[in-house]
């Protein structure tokens, strides 16, 4: 709970620096002049979280059309389409496909089927349409009661 | 199976030859490939369980769909992780895929296992590479006491498994799924038989996990990176609930009376962790606990072995694990924004993000159990077995439909709605291996409505 506490306490000051100063806090781009408005700069450099020193810069800078994959614009395109295919259009398109034409599952709707056909076949000769037992009493022959191996 | 071992191993030299540029784009091809290839095992066309061709690897109705989420989910982690793992040198990015892959593998296995001592030996090695991904990759200080939580926590209810496991053994000459579900059980009467029945069940219970031993969950599942929050929200609580269901259907009758505390754990456990979430500030906290809830509704599910009960279980199990692991993936695209996970400083993302906050509404929609999605179709399956089993649980069961429904709409509104966070000024866009990711994760829970026999179990 504590620990909860401390890691919200940071970005409170952070809430309150920002509107005052209205600073980017997330973004640090290099350049100021391009970014058009001022940038942190030491306000706590522990929490810069850099990489070997450098500032965290977006990849869309490079890479107008930045896929998320890569940061080789050519490897990102490629790893966009390979994933899509594979993902979209082999596994659920093909895949669904084939899963959709399965034949019935767990032969449910044969069960079915096949109820309302014997029911129908029993009430048309006038049997009983279910039966308690399984196999027909009359046929199974018990040792009497005298009998001892 | 060995259709899907057989290109999973292979993931390995895949994963340590390719040349670094093309790793990610050839391990996520395989990963999909081997997904593709999961779906064949749906075919079930007889009436009767098992399809195996060997005595040692099956699969039945209630591994099957467990399976396919199991290899579905392996591309969707090597999707989430690259953004945070492509900094890293390139054989420890490497070493991540391989651990998922080895993962991967021991779910397999896992799942298909026809000896239950396989299915236990796969149950723990699957410990290892989890373990590793959440205390090396985990971004807090925390992970190493998350670690520590997960690791003994679930090796504690496991090793009476083992003697549990061993015990039966001898009793029965046989520990093969395939003989075991035709042997009668025998009836528990001394105080050891009863120990025997909780060490059978224990070592799932804290999987599940049930609510007294569930303290573990919140700490990995936050601590973990994305793929590790992924597979364990997904896949490795299901382990629990696959296993559970294994071993209870020997394990009657006495379990009608000594899963009465276990099932009024659960049901109140829906209602506290449930409570809980609405209390969170940690986005991903919120999103564990939610499992937490959704799991017990399972374990009751499970506990009160009614052939709707055990549908329903299997049902609530896939839909969740798309859901809660959409949802992580979602908390991942904040978390690499702003790198903090509090709720408060991601107020308002709709008006930043507005396509993601289409996929945050429909992950939420369907964490939340809105009808048609199969979320809802399992929870209701439960909640009516479990009315035909007590009239009393309506009110844990509805209560904690009516507080899920709450703290999922407090999600979705404290994340998209309300202004937008002044602290956050500069926001990447999002990228479109993100919304390929919650594609991914939403089409087949949708496409799931579609032919919902698959996860139906042999029951219904």
């Amino acid at each position: 709970m504590a620990s909860r506490l401390v890691r919200i306490l940071p970005a409170w000051s952070r809430f309150r620096l920002g509107s005052v100063a209205g600073a980017r806090f997330v973004s640090q781009t290099p350049s100021p002049a391009a970014a058009g408005s001022p940038t942190v700069s030491g306000l706590s450099p522990a929490e810069h979280n850099d990489d070997h020193g450098h500032v965290e810069v977006s990849l869309y800078e490079k890479n107008r059309d930045f896929h998320g994959f890569h940061k080789d614009p050519q490897v990102d395109v490629w790893n966009m389409k390979v994933a899509f295919f594979f993902g979209i259009s082999v596994a659920i398109v093909i895949g669904g496909t084939f899963v959709h034409y399965l034949p019935d599952h767990g032969m449910r709707q044969w069960a079915r089927r096949e109820a309302e056909r014997l029911i129908k076949k029993r009430e048309a000769e006038g049997v009983a349409v279910l039966d308690g037992n399984y196999y027909d009493p009359s046929k199974i022959i018990l040792p009497s009661a005298g009998e001892e191996k | 199976m060995l259709k899907i071992l057989i290109p999973t191993l292979m993931l390995f030299p895949t994963t340590w030859l390719v040349t670094p540029k093309w790793l990610w784009t050839t391990t996520t091809a395989q990963a999909l490939i081997i997904a593709t290839t999961s779906l064949t095992l749906l075919n079930w066309n007889s009436e009767t369980g098992w399809t195996s061709s060997n005595p040692y690897l099956g699969t039945d109705p209630l591994s099957t769909p467990l399976l396919v989420l199991t290899c579905w989910l392996l591309p969707l982690m090597i999707l989430a992780s690259q953004n945070h793992i492509s900094s890293e040198p390139i054989s420890r990015q490497r070493t991540y895929i391989t651990l998922l892959t080895s993962l991967q593998l021991f779910l397999i296995m896992a799942f298909g296992a026809t000896e239950i001592i396989l299915f236990y030996i796969m149950f723990e090695a699957t410990l290892i590479p989890t373990l590793i991904i959440i205390t090396r990759w985990g971004n807090q200080t925390e992970r190493l006491n998350a670690g520590t939580y997960f690791l003994f926590y679930t090796l504690a209810g496991s090793l009476p498994l083992l003697v549990a496991l061993l015990i039966l053994q001898k009793e029965l000459g046989s520990l093969s799924m395939l003989i075991i579900q035709y042997m009668q059980p025998a009836p528990l009467c001394t105080w050891a038989d009863k120990i025997w029945w909780a060490a059978c069940l224990i070592a799932f219970l804290v999987k599940m996990p049930l609510y007294g031993a569930h303290l573990w969950l919140p700490k990995a599942h936050v601590e973990a990176p994305i793929a590790g929050s992924m597979v364990l929200a997904a896949v490795l609580l299901k382990l629990g609930g696959y296993g559970m269901m294994r071993m209870i259907i020997m394990l009657e009758p006495t379990s009608k009376d000594l899963a009465y505390p276990f099932i009024i754990l659960a049901l109140w456990g829906i209602i506290m962790t449930g409570s809980i979430c609405l209390r969170q500030t940690d986005l991903k906290s919120l999103i564990a606990y939610s499992s937490v809830s959704h799991m017990g509704l399972v374990v009751a599910g499970i506990l009160i072995q009614t052939p709707w009960g055990f549908t329903g279980a299997i049902i609530l199990m896939i839909a969740h694990g798309l859901a809660s692991s959409a949802l992580f993936c979602l908390a991942n695209t904040n978390y690499e924004r702003l790198h903090s996970r509090t709720l408060l400083l991601a107020r308002g993302m709709q008006a930043v993000l507005p396509l993601m906050a289409t996929w945050w509404f429909i992950a939420n929609l369907a964490n939340l159990a809105l009808p048609p999605l199969p979320n809802l179709m399992g929870e209701l399956v439960i909640i009516t077995s479990m009315f035909n089993w007590s009239s009393w649980t309506i009110i844990l069961t509805g209560g904690g439909t009516l507080i899920t429904a709450s703290y999922s709409l407090y999600m979705y509104l404290m994340t998209q709605r309300g202004p937008v966070s002044t602290s956050i000024m500069a926001i990447e866009p999002s990228h479109t291996r993100e919304h390929l990711l919650m594609a991914l994760h939403l089409i087949p829970i949708i496409l799931l409505m579609l032919k919902p026999e698959l996860m139906w179990g042999w029951c219904f």
